[in-house]
């Protein structure tokens, strides 16, 4: 059943900013252009590659690609090219992170309900679901993928980000307006920067939802934000973001509550922000060791 | 990621995400290019704040305001406004005496009475301040900063005008800061009825013969000092400063009594009812000399400052002031900040409270309080809240000042202070925002 596909493009001060629903997130297209054709025309490209994304590698959805591994109870399965590359890019972080990231971890979030405020999972919630995390289960012989029964494999991690640059992939081509493609906060520029010299992105405040805490001038490039701003529990005092490390089932402590990337594609800038969040304490860091330009909020 | 040696992942993920999208990125990762910025680049920080004396005397209601706009992390414009106003009176230096007094206003267009005993006060600068400042810092390379600025006020008989320059420099990888500056200042007094002549003598209404025009004053001062580091809790610093006045620096309505030597009373002056006060003369040039230091200690969640400051002139006032506050982080988000000040000043050389009729007159003369042997204490808090937008600050002080004349009590003068002690009150409310 696909969800909201409405697509709505309207003038907003020397803009065009065409907005649509992808993927649970509210997105947008802005354009500077006087043309509403072109501005038209990029936020479909945009919508069509998000919601055709979301269409394949949706949890939900029972004719995506995700369901179909979801389903096949230990059989091989064989998958196309696209998901094949995707899953060669998570097996590399899986590897670079010594297993703290891992896309068969979806299922944790089954211990960890962020809907239930407040509420914390015992040691027992998350030992019991460890059982069925783990790529290292996973027989991957490219483009054969075989795994056990009862696990789950979850592309939330790095499919946002990859459809933003995949989104840029296609507009750019035939774009010479400034224009930023923006899923959810994950965004990344298209073609050169703005009249004004820079796009101006506000990161929420950890403190007062909806208030800027960061403004940052993107001149081009791609930012992208991990963060518990939204999605967390608070339990004692202690708050418990989002990003979980699969080999332990918890999420890293002291991790900064918010932290933005910039980098050149929206997918490293996403991979940045998920390895710095999993470092917890050392955040900041790993991102400075890295080179990394980065916003953190504590 | 012990495996991977420290910088290298950028390289691992460029690559893996080249294989993925099909492109190459451009450069290893952060090529996006970034401007820098300040999420909120405007501070105002404003106050409205009350000082009141005791027994009628100056009143004053300001209102300020610290506009501060951040251009980025190393540029920012300030202005500064404030507009006081004053009220109340103020000793004109005239000794009381065992009758009823008449004085002519400054302006010399009115009269005014002093009750027998009473300390003779004159609310003749009832009046409104209007003041304008402008500062703009900014680094220079690293390691260097400068501040220059620009200032104004004015009230009707009174204006001044100053530009100020101030240099820094960091060393020791900035924990050893040296700083120089330089201020210039110019000002003009037009009072009403013209500036008196020193040492003429308080005409009767409407005369203005012991008056003239306006006139002027400059002022240059200079500082240098450095601040240091001690450790990651204390900081000191250590400040010299030299300041130069030159022009007329007398009070235009401030009188010397001429008594008789034997009954204490004021001499007849050049009308009938009137007594012999002269207008006060001080010299035309002023130079101070001053050090500054300060100590801050931050607790674990407290800290706590102490200062010093001696100054020393050419008109024989030398003055030491020692300073102490406490800032109490009583939550995260409201602090109260006791501070308690002492002042000790000794007289200028020509201080005198009054002149005695019959002997020479001394070459220069004064009896404004404020330039005699005097001690003070203030004593308040500061309570500050943080709220959602800025933070809000309420701030209660005390002072109390004790003069001393060593001019002895003459005839009737015996039965009077001539000096009383004042006691003032300071009640200030503020509040600063950052958008």
């Amino acid at each position: 059943m696909q969800s909201d596909t409405r697509i709505d493009v309207h003038e907003d001060r020397g803009f065009y900013r065409g907005t649509f629903i992808a993927m649970a997130n509210p997105c947008e297209v802005l354009c500077q252009t006087t043309d509403a054709e072109a501005a038209l025309s990029l936020t479909e490209t945009a919508a069509h590659e998000a919601w055709r994304i979301e269409r394949k590698f949706s949890r939900y959805r029972d004719d995506s690609v995700v369901h179909a591994i979801n389903t096949s109870d230990g059989a091989p399965i064989e998958v196309d090219v696209e998901t094949s590359r995707l899953i060669d890019y998570a097996t590399t972080l899986h590897d670079l992170t010594e297993g703290a990231f891992d896309i068969t971890s979806g299922i944790l979030r089954r211990a960890w309900r962020f809907d239930i405020a407040d509420r914390k999972p015992t040691e027992d919630d998350i030992a019991s679901l460890l059982g069925r995390v783990g790529w290292r289960h996973v027989a991957w012989r490219k483009p054969i993928l075989t795994m056990p029964a009862g696990m789950e494999l979850d592309f939330g991690g790095i499919g946002k980000e990859y459809a933003v640059d995949r989104a840029v992939g296609l507009v750019a081509g035939g774009a010479t307006l400034a224009a930023l493609i923006n899923f959810g906060g994950d965004l990344r520029t298209v073609g050169p920067a703005p009249a004004s010299g820079a796009w101006q992105v506000g990161i929420e405040s950890v403190n007062a939802s909806g208030q800027a805490g960061n403004l940052i001038k993107l001149r081009t490039g791609a930012l992208a934000t991990s963060g518990d701003t939204k999605r967390f529990i608070e339990v004692d005092g202690k708050r418990y973001g989002h990003i979980i490390d699969a080999r332990t089932g918890w999420p890293a402590s002291d991790a900064p509550r918010s932290i933005t990337v910039a980098a050149d594609t929206c997918l490293q800038a996403g991979t940045f922000s998920t390895l710095a969040m999993l470092q917890g304490a050392r955040a900041e860091e790993f991102l400075r060791e890295e080179g990394v330009r980065y916003w953190c909020l504590r | 990621m012990q495996l991977m040696p420290k910088g290298s992942l950028s390289a691992a993920i460029a690559t893996a995400t080249c294989g993925l999208l099909g492109s190459l990125p451009t450069t290893a990762v952060a090529a996006a290019e970034v401007a820098p910025t300040l999420a909120k680049p405007w501070v105002v920080d404003s106050a409205l704040l009350y000082y009141g004396e005791s027994d009628d005397r100056v009143k004053d209601l300001s209102l300020k305001s610290i506009i501060r706009r951040m251009f980025d992390e190393d540029r920012s414009l300030s202005v500064n406004f404030s507009v006081d106003s004053l009220t109340g009176a103020s000793p004109t230096g005239a000794v009381p005496t065992d009758s009823v007094q008449t004085f002519t206003r400054p302006s010399g267009t009115g009269t005014y009475q002093t009750a027998a005993g009473a300390l003779p006060l004159d609310d003749t600068f009832k009046d409104t301040r209007y003041a304008l400042s402008g500062n703009w810092l900014q680094s220079i390379g690293e390691v260097s900063r400068i501040d220059i600025g620009v200032s104004a006020s004015t009230e009707y008989d009174y204006l001044h005008v100053g530009a100020n320059a101030r240099y820094e420099r960091d060393f020791n990888q900035r924990n050893t800061t040296a700083f120089a500056g330089v201020a210039f200042g110019s000002e003009s007094i037009d009072p009403e009825g013209g500036t008196p002549v020193p040492f003429a003598p308080m005409q009767a209404q409407g005369n203005s013969a012991s008056k003239q025009g306006s006139d002027s004053k400059t002022v240059i001062d200079g500082l240098i000092g450095v601040t240091q580091i001690l450790s990651r809790r204390a900081l000191v610093s250590l400040t010299y400063s030299y300041s130069v006045q030159d022009g007329y620096l007398n009070d235009p309505f401030k009188v010397v009594s001429v008594i008789d030597p034997v009954t204490g009373r004021p001499v007849a002056g050049p009308a009938p009812g009137l007594g012999r006060h002269l207008y006060e003369n001080r010299p035309d040039s002023r130079a101070k000399h001053s050090v500054f230091t300060e100590w801050r200690y931050a607790f674990d969640r407290d800290s706590v400052a102490l200062s010093y400051r001696l100054m020393t002139d050419d008109w024989g006032v030398t003055s030491n002031t020692l300073e102490g506050q406490y800032h109490w982080n009583v939550s995260a988000r409201r602090y109260i900040e006791p501070r308690v000040r002492f002042y000790q000043q000794s007289a200028a050389d020509f201080y005198r409270s009054y002149l005695v009729n019959g002997q020479p007159l001394p070459e220069f003369a004064s009896a404004d309080y404020r330039l005699a042997e005097m001690s003070a204490i203030t004593a308040g808090f500061k309570y500050g809240q943080r709220t959602q937008h800025g933070e809000f600050s309420v701030r209660l002080e005390y002072y109390k000042q004790t003069t001393k004349t060593d001019d002895p009590k003459i005839g009737v003068l015996a039965s009077y202070d001539l000096a009383p002690p004042l006691t003032a009150v300071v009640a200030q409310i503020g509040y600063k925002f950052s958008f």
